[in-house]
């Protein structure tokens, strides 16, 4: 997990939006790794520092994700009671199911 | 042009050599060698706008010579067309002037030298205004030598009698216009005579015109010759004395001349012409001149270019050379970094693997190809007692200094717990208490297996960490262990254990995802290519691990990887 390509910057996109009633949802779309992580990590604290009871990162355009990047969600996962994944591609999803992290991060499609 | 040329600011590939040299060793070696290379780069500064600047003249003066040559050449043959021109004009006149005397002559052997009709048939042509000034009739063979009939003003003949008589006599060609000219007196003339062919007794027809007094004669501005400067001489003589009439002041005529002889009756003419400017148009004659200047401003231009050129090449060749020093450098100071990282991650991991009888192990930890970071991942064999080993491995997030010294922290932990309880889910969770007591930013994934040799046993449980691969003669499968979720994420975490028989000879391999992890795919694709890879090989176990650590991490691999192996023997 100890990503060390630091020259290798990853493109990714952020969106954040609330639905109607008012859950936060957290588009992440493309490569997700230690260069960027930082990224999703500043939108993630100002979202949390709202206390929100949920919030969901929807991950369908979210091809890659690395250790950083899991670390992120569990960062949020810690601070928000209900951390939801919404439709997390393939490479995302086992990697989120091997890792055990299926009960933390509740995966929906 | 550049006189800072101390320091290598001279060019050429030698300024490369003096880079270089600027690291040897002795400084008087270095020292001599720069002011040598400084010598070879200021020429080789100025070779190529030397260059330019001698191509550049040579082409001009090639160019401006040859405009040169075509503009004379030209000129040349367009002066020798106008002198035959104006020969032509000359010689037209001849008719007009010997016809009337011709008749005059006829007429007056036809009248026995009758002066009457002689002076009624030529009082039209003498006169002011008209063609002749003076016309007299002379029998030719009077040795006396005087006219016996005058019209117009006396002729000047008629004053020197022996001339006369030469003139009329013996040298005068019959049928034939004859020209002489009083040139050196003060009414300078020019006299024609004719005599009728066949009468040794005719009789001599002279007429005379004055020239102009000082002979000089302009024409007109719109003739067709204005643009020349002309001499007429009497005779095939070109001497000042023998000249009828000319434009200039001063004779003979200078620079480019051409020159045509007139047949003129029974004698000629001698026409010299030269052009007052340039016959072929002022362009063409400017045109050598336009080309030089044009050439020598483009060719100092051309030089300036080259000069600039040549200074830039040079700083971009000082500027590579400093580039690659400095890339030299880098490169040294990150293979020093990279090998302090690479000791570093050794110093963390253990040395000696515990030696059970029936059980042979070993490990291998691959750094990433590039970076020069610690990594967190570790691995650990812990023998519990004579027949049972704890295996250990994990993998903190994150990189560098601060996840090699967690995974430090994480793995004497690890160990001191061991010495407590080496159920492999009381690890995890005493692991689990011991990171959630405190803040922390990191999370790691941890597999402990408790092998019993004896049983041919594996109790696993498993933080997040990825299923050991167990491989059975041909086949081979992932542990069933289901993982909980990582070290350092939920508080109070507790672990599944799962248990499972190998058989004997099995080879056990656990790793960590730096081994089947790759951008872009599935983990699985990674996983299924770690099994069909290690199903190949039956091997010893250390020969296993060499190979997949040769085959499964390539060059551009960005993860480090842990493995390690255990084989049941008998």
């Amino acid at each position: 997990m100890a990503e060390l390509d630091r020259d290798h910057t990853a493109e990714v996109e952020i969106d954040t939006r609330y639905d109607p009633a008012g859950v936060p949802i957290v588009t992440v779309a493309g490569e997700l790794d230690v260069s960027n992580a930082a990224t999703l990590q500043a939108t993630v604290a100002s979202i949390v520092a709202k206390r929100p009871e949920r919030l969901i990162f929807s991950l369908g355009d979210l091809h890659y994700m690395d250790s950083a990047g899991i670390a992120v969600l569990l960062g949020a996962a810690d601070k928000v009671n209900a951390v939801h994944l919404r439709d997390p591609s393939p490479v995302v999803r086992r990697v989120i199911e091997l890792t055990g992290l299926a009960g933390v991060l509740s995966i929906e499609s | 042009m550049d006189l800072d040329t101390r320091n290598g600011s001279s060019g050429g590939t030698s300024n490369m050599t003096a880079v270089h040299e600027d690291s040897g060793p002795a400084p008087e070696a270095g020292a001599s060698v720069e002011l040598g290379s400084t010598l070879a780069g200021s020429l080789g500064r100025w070779r190529p706008p030397s260059i330019a600047l001698v191509a550049g003249l040579l082409l001009t003066a090639a160019l401006a010579l040859t405009a040169l040559a075509v503009y004379n050449r030209n000129e040349r043959r367009v002066l020798n067309l106008r002198v035959r021109e104006l020969s032509l004009v000359v010689q037209s006149t001849a008719p007009s002037i010997q016809t009337p005397l011709a008749s005059a002559a006829a007429l007056a052997d036809a009248t026995g030298g009758s002066p009457q009709h002689f002076r009624s048939f030529m009082a039209p042509y003498v006169g002011r205004g008209r063609q002749f000034t003076s016309v007299s009739l002379w029998p030719v063979s009077t040795p006396r030598g005087r006219p016996t009939a005058v019209l117009g003003t006396a002729p000047q003949l008629a004053s020197t009698p022996a001339r006369a008589a030469q003139f009329l006599g013996r040298a005068n060609r019959p049928g034939v216009m004859n020209v002489t000219g009083f040139l050196s007196s003060a009414h300078p003339s020019i006299g024609f005579a004719y005599r009728v062919p066949g009468h040794t007794r005719g009789f001599a027809v002279y007429a005379e015109n004055p020239l102009p007094a000082n002979r000089r004669s302009t024409l007109e501005r719109n003739s067709a010759f204005s643009d020349l400067k002309y001499a007429l001489y009497l005779g095939h003589s070109r001497r000042t004395s023998d000249v009828l009439v000319t434009s200039e002041k001063r004779l003979p005529l200078t620079g480019r001349q051409a020159t045509s002889v007139v047949p003129f009756g029974a004698g000629a003419f001698t026409v010299v012409v030269a052009p007052r400017g340039s016959l072929g148009g002022t362009f063409f004659k400017d045109l050598p001149w336009i080309i030089a200047i044009a050439g020598v401003l483009v060719t100092l231009a051309a030089v300036l270019m080259t000069d600039r050129l040549a200074r830039r090449r040079q700083q971009a060749e000082r500027l590579a050379g400093v580039l690659d020093r400095v890339a030299a450098e880098n490169r040294r100071m990150y293979t020093e970094q990279r090998s302090i990282s690479q000791s570093l991650q050794h110093a963390l991991l253990p040395e000696i693997m515990p030696e059970l009888n029936g059980l042979r192990v070993n490990a291998r930890y691959v750094p990433a190809a590039t970076g020069v970071d610690v990594g967190g991942d570790w691995y650990d064999l812990v023998a519990v007692d004579d027949r049972r080993v704890l295996l250990v491995i994990g993998d903190v997030s994150g990189h560098g200094l601060r996840a090699a010294t967690t995974m430090a922290l994480l793995r004497h932990a690890t160990l001191a717990y061991v010495t407590q309880d080496c159920s492999p889910a009381t690890v995890l969770a005493k692991l689990s208490d011991f990171v959630n007591s405190g803040p922390h930013d990191y999370f790691a994934t941890v597999l402990c297996a408790l092998i019993d040799v004896d049983r041919h046993q594996l109790t696993m449980a498993s933080a997040g960490h990825l299923a050991p691969l167990v491989l059975n003669g041909g086949g081979g499968e992932f542990a069933r262990v289901q993982p909980d979720a990582p070290i350092g994420v939920t508080p109070g975490s507790r672990y599944h254990e799962a248990t499972v028989s190998v058989p004997p000879e099995a080879v056990v391999v656990a790793f960590t995802d730096g081994l089947v992890e790759r951008r872009g795919e599935v983990i699985d694709v990674g996983l299924d290519r770690l099994r069909s890879l290690a199903m190949r090989h039956k091997l010893p176990v250390d020969d296993l691990l060499t190979e997949l650590a040769r085959d499964l991490t390539s060059e551009d691999h960005y993860d480090d990887a842990a493995m390690v192996g255990i084989q049941w023997q008998n």
